[in-house]
């Protein structure tokens, strides 16, 4: 996977959408099987096992990937896969290659990227515009 | 009134104080260390000027902690200029 | 020692504004909100720097200007913290 692919587009959907790695690995549980609805309980089962997230926190993030037209609830049964546009539908698959190809390099951004506001008060003291 | 506001910036400078402590252990930016620092010396600068009944600040050695904590303010931002190195890791 | 406190006082006034000054413009430049919050702080507590500097080197007998000192400054702080709250993840 190429360095190009981490898109300044993909890299927005990253900080938009996906706080931790724990985060992407809910959201790649769903991505991996779109044909069920998954509750939280479930999803949680498919991610890599003893990765640190309760139940209730996944439940939150379910329901933030919900808000933001990645995944569709269905009452009852839980969430499924289901993408409102074409552009984060291509993100997810990016996303999915990323953490199969280049976990490292994404791993490292997800977490540049949920630190930006706090580097942005330091960068702020920066006298000269890096 | 005073006292309740006195005691709310107290509270105020130690719990930016610790913001400040915990976006250091995020990010292990040194400006935030220096940061926390001086505002637990703005925190204890208010609360002994209350405490001491300090009338007149600059008289006394109570004012002597908020000019350290700007001092090291400005300390920081001189840090950041010249020592610190530019943006996240790449 | 007038002279020695004027500068101690300029120090802290100085640094200050530059907070202030460093944070609008980040906020301006990025537009993260948590540094609108900071910046307003600065405000906050600049201004208490002010009125000390009222308080004590211009009216030091006429007038006590505790009380809006330490409202401007819980304002400021009342600012950064809910910056610090509200920009968390």
């Amino acid at each position: 996977m190429e360095d190009a692919e981490f898109s300044d587009a993909f890299c927005g959907f990253i900080q938009a959408n996906i706080p931790s790695v724990e985060a992407a690995e809910l959201l790649l549980a769903l991505v991996r099987q779109p044909d069920e609805a998954l509750s939280a309980a479930q999803a949680l089962e498919c991610t890599a096992p003893g990765g640190g997230l309760a139940q209730a926190e996944a439940a939150r993030l379910l329901e933030a990937f919900q808000a933001r037209g990645l995944v569709s609830s269905e009452p009852g049964q839980g969430y499924r896969y289901r993408p409102i546009s074409e552009e984060l539908r291509l993100h997810a698959e990016t996303l999915a290659r990323a953490y199969n190809e280049r976990p490292v390099t994404l791993v490292r951004i997800v977490y540049a990227l949920r630190d930006s506001r706090m580097r942005s008060f330091a960068e702020a003291f920066r006298l000269r515009r890096s | 009134m005073i006292e309740f506001l006195a005691g709310a910036a107290t509270v105020g400078y130690l719990v930016a104080a610790g913001f400040f402590l915990r976006y250091w252990r995020k990010t292990a930016e040194r400006l935030f260390l220096i940061f926390a620092v001086a505002f637990v010396l703005l925190a204890l600068n208010q609360a002994l000027g209350h405490l001491l009944s300090v009338v007149s600040e600059p008289a006394s050695w109570v004012y002597g902690l908020r000019v350290l904590a700007f001092a090291l303010i400005l300390a920081a931002i001189v840090d950041q200029n010249l020592f610190s190195r530019r943006g996240p890791p790449k | 020692m007038a002279a020695f406190n004027f500068v101690l006082y300029a120090l802290v006034m100085l640094t200050c504004l530059a907070c202030m000054v460093l944070l609008f413009r980040g906020y301006y430049r990025t537009g993260a909100r948590l540094l609108l919050w900071s910046a307003l702080c600065f405000v906050g507590l600049s201004a208490s720097n002010v009125l000390l500097f009222f308080d004590l080197a211009l009216f030091p007998t006429e007038v006590d200007l505790r009380l809006y000192r330490l409202a401007a400054a819980c304002a400021g702080l009342a600012f950064l913290l809910y910056g610090f709250v509200s920009e968390h993840d």
